[in-house]
């Protein structure tokens, strides 16, 4: 399944309006529970913030691709999130975090899970990709860009 | 003249559309009497980008990786069971590495006649064209290649094999 098959309005929160990096990974989870896509907010926030705990998936020019395996997740789903004014992340290069990409799959989808982020990771090396992202102002800005990407 | 198809094989990943491929690899090895392979490549070249980007931890990575050879038998099992209901032999083959190239060297490898690839997402980014494992195999494979679509149709025909 391509990335952008699992990427519409619902699932894109413009603008975040969390400052704290536990506080974004509960924004990205509810958007998803408002979006219908999963159930149980707790169960998904948890395991997310045991992966986070281990290392944290900030990455380098404000990119973040927080992850985990959930029985909260019927399939797998995804949430993106835009910070105007940035997170603290704990990410590798010290700087702010914008883009967010919220991945939750159940267990038996490693496969689907593993391609998607793998897509996540290729576009974050687009330095044209996600400044364009970062200067997105609604979701639906978001879901053309991809589409059009 | 000697039979064009004798060897099919299918690629499964799991998706629905792979499983739709391999009913109608079945079908279509009962019909022309071939010998049927199901192929499933655990992605260990995703799981290294992962690493490299940073996304996955090096423990990440092999939990994922099992996680994947669990994947492969299990869709095996499951293109095994299909087949054997339908009274087709099939051989189940596991590789690693990079999808599109595993594919390609198992085609080679085997010497397949027809390779079996499910349906291509149909809502689709210009990026995927470069990055999409289905339609790279179906690019770089060096045998006629079938593009298994209509799944309520394959399912009649998979259904309707006697």
């Amino acid at each position: 399944m391509a990335l952008i098959d699992l990427i519409e309005e619902s699932v894109v929160k413009v603008p975040l309006a969390a400052s704290g990096k536990d506080a974004a990974i509960r924004e990205l989870v509810d958007t998803l529970v408002s979006a219908g896509k999963i159930l149980d907010a707790e169960t998904a926030y948890r395991a997310v913030l045991d992966r986070e705990a281990k290392g944290s998936t900030g990455l380098e020019e404000g990119i973040a691709v927080p992850h985990g395996k959930t029985l909260a997740a019927r399939e797998l789903t995804i949430a993106i999130g835009v910070s105007p004014a940035g997170v603290e992340f704990g990410s590798m290069d010290g700087k702010p975090t914008r883009l967010f990409f919220l991945l939750l799959a159940p267990p038996d989808q490693a496969g689907p899970h593993i391609e998607a982020l793998a897509e996540i990771a290729r576009m974050s090396r687009s330095k044209a990709f996600c400044s364009s992202l970062a200067a997105c102002r609604t979701p639906a800005e978001v879901v053309r860009l991809f589409k059009d990407e | 003249m000697t039979r064009p198809i004798r060897k099919i094989m299918v690629y499964v990943d799991g998706s629905e559309q792979s499983i739709t491929a391999a009913q109608y690899a079945i079908v279509l090895a009962k019909s022309l009497g071939a010998d049927l392979y199901a192929l499933y490549v655990v992605d260990t070249r995703a799981l290294a980008e992962l690493v490299k980007s940073r996304i996955f931890l090096e423990s990440e990575q092999e939990e994922y990786r099992r996680d994947l050879d669990g994947d492969a038998s299990r869709y095996l099992n499951h293109v095994r069971e299909l087949a054997r209901r339908k009274g087709v032999p099939v051989a189940a083959e596991k590789a690693s590495g990079a999808v599109h190239v595993e594919i390609k060297a198992k085609v080679a490898a085997l010497g397949i006649d027809l390779l079996v690839l499910g349906e291509i997402s149909q809502i689709r980014s210009r990026r995927d064209e470069l990055y999409n494992e289905t339609e790279r195999a179906m690019r770089t494979a060096q045998c006629p290649v079938l593009v298994a679509k209509g799944e309520d149709k394959i399912w009649d025909l998979y259904e309707s094999l006697e």
